[in-house]
């Protein structure tokens, strides 16, 4: 790891701005405090929705150093971040994983994982392992 | 084929009254158990959970107070086991 690159940060992209900040703070407590976590979730005028350009720049700014896993909801979430992954350069694509996983179980196995010092490709595995994890 | 691989190591420790295996502790724990390279395993109430896992640690329900067993098995179990029974009994 090159000095100074930190952990790997979360990018969580939810219809809902109260979910995403609700989780952001659940997963900053359960991995601590080295693990950035930025909540990119509402449209633009805060109703339910995503905003994209708010999405591609939480995605900007964590395509650097040890780079970010994205996290989604449902939907347009994910179309959001894909039309913002479209506008990324290669240089940028290689400092972000997209995570196919639950939104909440996903968040809180990638935040741990981050704050293990993992790769964003390990910290979005560890989410993707939340699909096979039952809860009853 | 070496012998300390084989090793399979366990541990019981129990919680402070205070502190279920939940949240901020949960992670701790799994934070600390990711540096070894020993499969390890927390077992409480009847369940046994992954210790790198920490969807599996929150899954054990194990509140403050609770007896838990940490089996590890791998070249630095014994190591692992030790330090995580010593964690388990300090977390606050």
């Amino acid at each position: 790891m090159v000095e100074g690159n930190g952990a790997v940060s979360l990018i969580l992209v939810s219809h809902s701005g109260e979910i995403a900040s609700g989780l952001a703070e659940m997963a900053a407590q359960i991995a601590g405090p080295t693990v950035e976590i930025v909540a990119a979730g509402g449209a633009v005028d805060g109703s339910l929705g995503t905003d994209g350009g708010r999405v591609l720049e939480a995605l900007r700014a964590g395509a650097k150093g040890a780079g970010a896993v994205v996290l989604v909801d449902l939907g347009s979430s994910v179309l959001s971040v894909r039309a913002a992954i479209a506008e990324l350069t290669p240089e940028e694509l290689e400092h972000v994983s997209v995570a196919d996983a639950p939104l909440v179980e996903g968040a809180i196995a990638a935040a741990v994982a981050a704050s293990t010092g993992c790769t964003h490709a390990e910290a979005a595995r560890a989410a993707e392992e939340a699909r096979n994890v039952a809860k009853l | 084929m070496s012998p300390s691989s084989d090793v399979r190591i366990e541990r019981a420790a129990c919680l402070p009254a205070e502190v279920a295996l939940h949240a901020r502790p949960a992670g701790a724990f799994v934070r600390a158990a990711s540096v070894f390279t020993a499969e390890i395993f927390v077992s409480a109430n009847g369940r046994r959970a992954n210790a790198k896992s920490i969807l599996d640690i929150l899954s054990l329900g194990a509140e403050g107070g609770a007896e838990l067993v940490i089996d590890a098995s791998g070249a630095d179990a014994a190591e692992a086991a030790d330090s995580l029974a010593l964690l388990v009994a300090a977390l606050a």
